[in-house]
């Protein structure tokens, strides 16, 4: 609809995240994670979330935790070249959190699946691991058309929310990723709500003229959030990279530590200034 | 005939195997935390394969052009894309295999006999002993790229090469019990290492030491594997690097060394990122120097 959708980040995680539900963030890895959004939920103490995402990095690390989580799916959750995601890793080792064990493909075609309203999509993959072990959700399944060929049916995945970070949006929802979209483009469609934070406003008439155009149409998004440098401590291309010196601080930290310095803090300016302020912003800046 | 270089570290003899395995007609597909595989694929597009496609899993994009190996700035090397591809795209690389063939390593945390590899967990999936980051793509391509599937580890070990029974999870599909390869792909191809060069027997599609780096020797090849190599007869030793590819490699692909943080550990490791953040934030031009 074309209304106006702006809301403050407070306001857009209050109204449209609830208790367990099944969230899905944008993004990879250490590109383009809605990150503010992340630190909202925690301030906001959700509890019983589930979370799923391509390939995870410091934005599952931080919402587990913080005890915000309680399930994760995701194909790959890691620091890249920093390492393993801590507070993840030991959270699965001790039993805290469950994960559902995810492939590229079981995350993708899910996605797939819950938008084009079918409960499942075929796979001519994961056949011989031991994926089906652990999952009691997928089954190898003959061709029900005839020709023999064995495949996996992969379960849709319906999310409650779907939280996105762009470089630019309207105020109606319209947002251009530049960049590669990865899941973010089903996970809008499929997603009851979907929130939208972004690096700049701009008119609708920009968006026309932007690489790819509106690659999430407004039809599909209910907030949109301004949070300049909003994925900060990962990338948001093509305005800014990820924040390397931030990452390595943030696996030294005690978390609590951590999160009484950068979580719980009055304003994003605040948060901006104590990640380095304007010399973070130089360090980062394409 | 190319002069071979007398200097090269483990890194670089990987790096330069992986690269030589690279096809001009090749797509191959960049994973995310994996530099000693871009250098390589990086190192065969400007020696052997130059018509070779990059698929860039971080940008979801095929790319042409080669750019230096970084850290910081990698999304400017896969963002430059001449095609984005959209989210089911992504996951299904392969498929335009009939026309183009896809080469992909994976380096997995164990590795059996048959080359059924592992990348979830240490222990029993319900309570692991180690939590690893996850197999992602492996689980659902491995078992039909139909140029097959490559391995590597700098870590030739008997923690990471271990018989079937203590392999604790499947997440790459190999040779099932020595059976062909499942969904029509060829199967495991090699594994590189920091030791040798190892291959699978057409027959048996069990492990077989196909040549041997120089400077190590059988015995601890043998030690450092939990499992019985098949050993030819008339065993090789590896073609080391050239000083051609060393050059290039020091030089231009990776000249910041970042490949070499999959070989190093703690203290090393920790000083060469350091270092290498520290160079790439001093650098006034942010995109990776085009290479050719």
């Amino acid at each position: 609809m074309r209304r106006s959708k702006l809301m403050s980040l407070n306001e857009a995680i209050s109204t449209f995240v609830q208790n367990g539900d099944l969230i899905g963030i944008g993004g990879l890895s250490f590109w383009r994670k809605p990150i503010s959004a992340c630190r909202e939920i925690i301030r906001q103490n959700k509890r019983d979330l589930s979370i799923c995402t391509f390939v995870g990095g410091i934005e599952v690390d931080m919402l587990v935790a913080s005890g915000c989580t309680s399930v994760v799916r995701a194909s790959f959750v890691g620091m890249e070249v920093f390492g393993m995601a801590p507070h993840y890793r030991k959270a699965v080792e001790t039993g805290k959190i469950r994960i559902s064990e995810e492939s590229e493909a079981t995350i993708a075609l899910g996605l797939r699946a819950s938008y084009l309203k079918v409960p499942f999509m075929p796979l001519k993959g994961i056949i011989g691991t031991d994926l089906p072990k652990v999952r009691d959700d997928i089954k190898q399944i003959e061709d029900p058309l005839g020709s023999g060929i064995q495949v996996m049916a992969l379960p849709k995945i319906d999310l409650d929310v779907s939280i996105i970070h762009v470089p630019y949006a309207d105020e109606f929802g319209n947002a251009n990723i530049t960049g590669a979209v990865w899941m973010d483009d089903d996970m809008a469609k499929t997603a009851k709500k979907t929130i939208i934070t972004c690096e700049k406003l701009v008119e609708t008439e920009d968006i026309r003229h932007l690489p790819g155009k509106a690659q999430l149409p407004m039809q599909t998004t209910d907030a949109v959030v301004r949070v300049p440098f909003g994925a900060h401590p990962t990338s948001c291309y093509n305005r800014y990279t990820f924040d390397a010196l931030h990452i390595q601080e943030y696996l030294k930290m005690d978390f609590d530590v951590y999160k009484r310095k950068f979580i719980d803090v009055k304003s994003h300016a605040q948060y901006l200034e104590n990640a380095g302020g304007a010399q973070m912003i130089l360090n980062t800046l394409l | 005939m190319s002069e071979y270089s007398k200097d090269y570290t483990v890194d670089e003899m990987m790096t330069v195997l992986m690269a030589r395995e690279v096809r001009n007609d090749d797509v191959m597909i960049v994973g995310v935390a994996t530099p000693m595989v871009w250098a390589a694929f990086t190192l065969a597009k400007v020696t052997h394969a130059p018509d070779a496609i990059y698929h860039y899993i971080m940008g979801n994009t095929f790319v042409i052009e080669p750019r230096q190996v970084s850290l910081l700035y990698l999304e400017m090397n896969t963002a430059r894309a001449y095609r984005f591809q959209d989210s089911v795209e992504c996951t299904l690389e392969s498929l335009p295999s009939d026309k183009l063939t896809t080469i992909e390593f994976f380096r997995p945390a164990q590795i059996d006999q048959y080359g059924n590899s592992n990348n979830i967990c240490i222990g029993d999936w319900n309570k692991p002993k180690i939590r690893l980051p996850g197999a992602a793509g492996i689980l659902d391509f491995s078992m039909f790229y139909s140029r097959g599937s490559f391995l590597y580890t700098p870590r030739h070990d008997t923690r990471t090469f271990v018989p079937t029974e203590r392999l604790d999870f499947i997440s790459g599909v190999g040779f099932p019990d020595g059976k062909p390869s499942i969904c029509g792909g060829a199967g495991p191809q090699c594994v590189i290492t920091s030791l040798a060069f190892l291959d699978f027997d057409g027959k048996l599609k069990k492990m077989r030491l196909a040549s041997i780096h120089p400077r190590t020797n059988i015995e601890t090849i043998k030690e450092s594997t939990g499992f019985d190599l098949i050993i030819p007869k008339d065993l090789k030793e590896t073609k080391r690097p050239t000083v051609k590819e060393i050059n290039l490699l020091r030089e231009k692909v990776d000249p910041l060394g970042i490949r070499k943080l999959e070989v190093l550990a703690g203290k090393e490791r920790e000083d060469l990122l350091d270092e290498i953040i520290q160079k790439e934030l001093a650098m006034e031009k942010r995109f990776p120097n085009l290479l050719k």
